[in-house]
């Protein structure tokens, strides 16, 4: 740390990890419900827990993203940030914003649209935080001496994250439309803003634990990006097979997330090359351990199992199964949870100015959370292989088709436990890192 | 490549790659009347889904696929399920099996289930491009009744209207629960029938079939003539 203004980071970084810890709970509670009659089912409903098992998703990555982003920018621009003060109350704003959503969840108040709940009045709000946070990193960026791509590539990233959310506002007459710009929210924000926002955080990290040239960084850091969106943005047609739109979209769609991988492959070889050429001794080995596994991860969950899920031949029997959810919970965690985890075991330690920190929780939650996962993802990949081979192969009732798939979701359920154990050693070294005092 | 030719990548690929999904969804948007058919898009089935937004059902079932995996997806609900089913099953989704996941019952009203219908309706008819796919093997189309008469249907009506076939299988359409009724006016006579639906603890202590002994004497004849002449 350098800065004085970066100090902001700290708090978003706590309640990340916080949400996360929610998340997890909630999601074991979903597995539950899919085992055992139905636990909860008056107070929390499958529906209502799904919304916020996935809210507290999105929730906590921006929280990820928007510390990251108040870390590292001061320290590319050279400067304080344009005002520490927006900063901190647009963090009170999200936090209020996030926990009004899920308790209004409790009680109904919802837009209903999978994924886009939040109540059209809490999705203007969100334009409104997400207004002072660009306007905050814009000044700041503005002052500085020299662009750099990290910087461009950022702004870029939550600019479009911004714009993108719009289209999730309306409410649509028509479902094919309603869902035909539901996606431009979903995949534009996880196949596009988001890989450029964790693109340029991850080039970041690289660049500052290995000492790198920062012209090959960029570089590559450009080459990535421009395969990701060009892949990415057309790629959006691998949703658009079944939902009311042209026959056209399957070779479209088909053709570009066959393609999908080529990015993620490169981050891969990419990252490994960095590490192979650093020029510094690396201390931090965990933020190092979180950085290749996120790229090995990312390829797999994201880039392996969504493009084979995505080519239509095989959506045709899969789409609507748990394959998707197997394919959600690997790519999410690979692409978007190790990277936020890379920035803030990176971040945090530097924030306390701690040169040395005690990185055995880390690796705990490290091996016991990238495990696990890897578990749920192959349990849900397991059931959705069965859903999709009976009740779209052989035409069996859904119903009797859910109760050759309980075992696998034993799987999950056991599975998650361990990676919530995973997920509580994180959440504590994370607390404990951020009330060390500053040295 | 230099970083500079690495840039121009960037943009020029972007710029490109963006305009043709515009041009894309501008051809789309043309094909949706027809693929849609926006004509039959009334007020009540906009009204419908707002009734599926504010009960969040979506986080449950999915629909065009997409959503929660909870739940059977609805997409092709009202061709298969049909209208009558459908009512009944809004207004109490309740089931007589405790293992079986449950359905919560949203205590729509009357009017609200009618809207829901009507959405569910304009939904079947969108052109998904075949989806969901037609099963590779179809369980073999038996359990019709020799003949068909009014008491037969009424049978049948009353079968569907209390969805006897959450638990039984008659063609390869129902549940697993209970027995196979597809040939069961082969294997049972009526006053076996008869005596089964209205307490089915006389033939076994043991069964989770509920008794339906509020049936009048004309539904059961009705249904008995249903299930009769499934053979």
């Amino acid at each position: 740390m350098i800065y004085e203004s970066q100090k902001v980071a700290t708090k978003y970084f706590v309640i990340s990890a916080i949400f996360f810890g929610l998340q997890v709970i909630v999601g074991l509670l979903l597995a539950a419900k899919y085992i055992w009659p139905d636990p909860f089912i008056g107070f929390l409903p499958f529906n209502t827990a799904r919304a916020i098992h996935t809210n507290l998703l999105v929730v906590w990555m921006i929280f990820g993203f928007m510390g990251g982003t108040y870390y590292i920018v001061p320290e590319e621009s050279g400067t304080e940030l344009f005002s520490k003060r927006l900063a901190n109350i647009q963090f009170y704003l999200l936090l209020l914003g996030g926990l009004v959503g899920v308790v209004g969840f409790l009680f109904g108040w919802t837009a209903g649209r999978p994924l886009l709940e939040l109540p059209v009045e809490l999705k203007w709000a969100v334009v409104i935080v997400a207004l002072i946070f660009i306007f905050n990193v814009f000044f700041t960026m503005i002052r500085t001496k020299k662009w750099t791509a990290i910087q461009g590539m950022l702004l870029g990233g939550i600019v479009m994250l911004a714009i993108m959310w719009l289209f999730g506002i309306p409410f649509f007459k028509n479902l094919t439309l309603d869902y035909y710009y539901w996606w431009w929210v979903i995949h534009l924000w996880v196949e596009g803003a988001w890989e450029l926002i964790a693109a340029s955080l991850m080039a970041f990290v690289m660049l500052k634990i290995t000492n790198v040239d920062r012209q090959v960084i960029e570089k590559w850091l450009y080459v990535e990006v421009a395969l990701v969106l060009i892949t990415g943005i057309i790629g959006t047609g691998h949703h658009y097979y079944w939902i009311g739109t042209p026959n056209y979209w399957l070779w479209w769609g088909g053709i570009f997330s066959a393609l999908e991988p080529l990015p993620i492959l490169f981050m891969v070889f990419d990252t490994l090359n960095h590490v192979r050429h650093r020029k510094l001794e690396v201390t931090n080995r965990l933020a190092l351990y979180w950085a290749v596994g996120c790229a090995i991860f990312h390829f797999i969950g994201a880039g392996v199992w969504g493009m084979i899920h995505t080519l239509p031949q095989v959506n045709r029997w899969t789409h609507g199964t748990q394959v998707t959810a197997s394919h959600g919970h690997m790519a999410f965690f690979g692409a978007y949870a190790m990277m936020i985890l890379t920035v803030i075991y990176y971040a945090l330690p530097k924030l306390k100015g701690l040169e040395q920190f005690n990185q055995k929780r880390g690796f705990w939650a490290f091996w016991i959370t990238t495990t696990c996962m890897m578990i749920i993802g192959l349990a849900f990949g397991a059931a959705g292989l069965i859903q999709s081979y009976m009740q779209r192969g052989l035409g069996i009732e859904f119903l009797t088709v859910q109760g050759f798939m309980r075992p696998w979701f034993m799987g999950v359920f056991f599975a998650g436990l361990g990676f919530f154990i995973g997920v509580i050693i994180y959440v504590i070294d994370v607390l404990s890192l951020a009330m060390k005092r500053s040295q | 490549m230099g970083k500079k030719g690495a840039r121009n990548f960037f943009v020029w690929g972007t710029v490109i790659c963006t305009a043709v999904f515009i041009w894309l969804t501008i051809d789309t948007h043309t094909t949706i009347p027809k693929r849609t058919n926006t004509d039959k898009l009334t007020d009540e089935v906009v009204l419908g889904k707002r009734v599926w937004h504010k009960y969040n059902c979506n986080d449950c079932h999915t629909i065009l696929g997409i959503g929660g995996y909870y739940s059977p997806d609805v997409t092709k609900t009202y061709s298969v399920r049909g209208e009558t089913w459908l009512k009944a099953f809004l207004k109490n989704p309740a089931t007589p099996d405790p293992e079986r996941r449950k359905m919560p019952n949203l205590n729509l009203s009357e009017d609200e289930i009618k809207k829901l219908v009507a959405f569910f309706k304009w939904v079947d008819a969108i052109d998904t491009n075949q989806w969901p796919p037609k099963p590779i093997t179809v369980a073999k189309k038996t359990g019709v009744p020799l003949k068909e008469t009014t008491l037969t249907l009424m049978g049948k009506n009353i079968y569907n209207q209390n969805r006897c076939d959450l638990c039984h299988m008659i063609g390869g359409k129902g549940g697993l629960i209970g027995p196979d009724l597809s040939h069961v006016g082969k294997q049972r006579d009526p006053e076996w029938l008869v005596k089964q639906i209205k307490d089915p603890k006389s033939h076994n202590p043991n069964t989770q079939m509920p008794a339906y002994a509020q049936f009048s004497e004309e539904e059961i004849q009705a249904l008995i003539s249903f299930l009769a002449g499934l053979k």
